[in-house]
């Protein structure tokens, strides 16, 4: 690009910037009016961060602000009542990382506390971290009434992946747990109807975990596509 | 044979016979209805007014005891293969297999990563026609069928037994 283009696409983004979207319009050379576009989007995107990195600077107290960032009424709630079960508050208090042990417990507490009432269990993701060495489910939350969410993580242990169910506290939990079980083979103890969801009830491996290997054969049937005589 | 012996030359009326099987077969093949992914959206739409298999004979049969064609519309999993082998076992003779779409037919876009999904029906039953698509649109799956007539058409059940 020449200088004069630079200078001319600057002039515009200028006035685009001032309101006055024709000027980038009636470029007529396309590749220039594509460059004037991309660089009004820039403009716009550095003054938003601008704005943003100006914000906490004017608030009173950098203390408050700090506490605000990292914990949200839920996570405070939560740390007051089991400080010991958290191992990690992240995503401004919207994520919480929790030890299973107590699992149960904080599960109930978090359905039926007048502050909490999370009566709705979204969805439950399992995770395979792979180079972790760790499986992990995630709970999302949500509260009809206070319209607030969460998101509980709890990590386990490969060779013997077990966590307290929640199916008794929340009835959506039932089939996310089967199916978590069917994809990770994460066991939830005490589920009361623990099979496969998907997958055949004779079949063999846990498909979603990285280490995975698909079967050669399933009751006789290839399963690997043959190739014959071509690619 | 009684009445016609010995006046045609061998095999005349057994071979017409053969052909009025034929047509009958042919102009009646009712199919048996199910479906198994987004293929299935297709063959409901192929037996719906506008394009009217009924047209051609066909009529959609919910027990496989009473259906000659056996479409298999979309992505055959290891899971529903058993089941599906199953269901071709229960259909009464004669009987045919259109494979449709590509899923039916190789395992479509499962055919590498897809560890549960049986890479081509043919693997578990014989397949008559195969009807390339993604999903196939109604006329492909109509020129399928007529194809399945043609060859149903050019069967001589009967002079088979014989020969």
């Amino acid at each position: 690009m020449t200088a004069d283009q630079e200078k001319f696409i600057a002039d515009v983004v200028e006035k685009a910037l001032a309101g006055d979207m024709d000027a980038i319009n009636s470029i007529e050379d396309r590749s220039v009016r594509a460059k004037a576009k991309a660089s009004l989007v820039k403009a716009k995107r550095a003054a938003k961060a601008q704005q943003k990195s100006d914000a906490p600077a004017e608030s009173d107290s950098p203390n408050q602000q700090e506490t605000a960032e990292t914990q949200s009424p839920l996570s405070i709630l939560l740390n007051s009542t089991y400080p010991d079960e958290i191992i990690e508050v992240l995503d401004e208090g919207k994520t919480i990382q929790l030890h299973p042990k107590q699992w149960n417990e904080i599960a109930t507490f978090l359905r039926d506390h007048p502050e909490a009432l999370l009566d709705q269990m979204e969805c439950l993701t399992g995770v395979d971290l792979g180079t972790e060495d760790a499986l992990q489910v995630r709970y999302n939350l949500h509260s009809m009434k206070h319209r607030h969410k969460i998101e509980i993580r709890i990590n386990t242990n490969r060779d013997k992946p077990e966590i307290p169910s929640v199916e008794t506290i929340w009835r959506m939990t039932d089939w996310f747990e089967r199916e978590a079980y069917d994809m990770y083979g994460i066991v939830f103890t005490n589920h009361r109807d623990l099979r496969r969801l998907l997958c055949p009830e004779d079949w063999e491996g846990w498909p979603l975990r990285k280490d995975y290997e698909e079967p050669e054969t399933y009751h006789g049937i290839m399963v690997p596509k043959v190739k014959e005589g071509w690619e | 044979m009684g009445l016609l012996e010995h006046k045609f030359q061998d095999n005349v009326v057994v071979a017409s016979m053969d052909k009025l099987l034929g047509w009958a077969r042919s102009t009646s093949p009712w199919f048996f209805q199910f479906g198994l992914a987004c293929c299935a959206i297709e063959m409901m739409a192929t037996a719906a007014s506008r394009y009217d298999l009924m047209r051609i004979g066909m009529i959609p049969r919910s027990s496989p005891r009473q259906a000659d064609v056996m479409i298999v519309a979309g992505t055959v999993t290891l899971k529903m293969a058993l089941r599906v082998k199953k269901l071709y076992e229960q259909m009464a003779e004669p009987k045919y297999v259109i494979s449709m779409g590509s899923c039916a037919t190789s395992g479509g876009p499962y055919w590498q990563y897809g560890y549960h999904v049986l890479k081509g029906v043919d693997l578990v039953v014989p397949v008559d026609v195969y009807i390339p698509g993604c999903p196939p649109r109604p006329e492909a799956l109509i020129e399928g069928l007529l194809k399945l007539q043609e060859k149903i058409q050019a069967e001589r059940p009967l002079t088979k037994k014989i020969a």
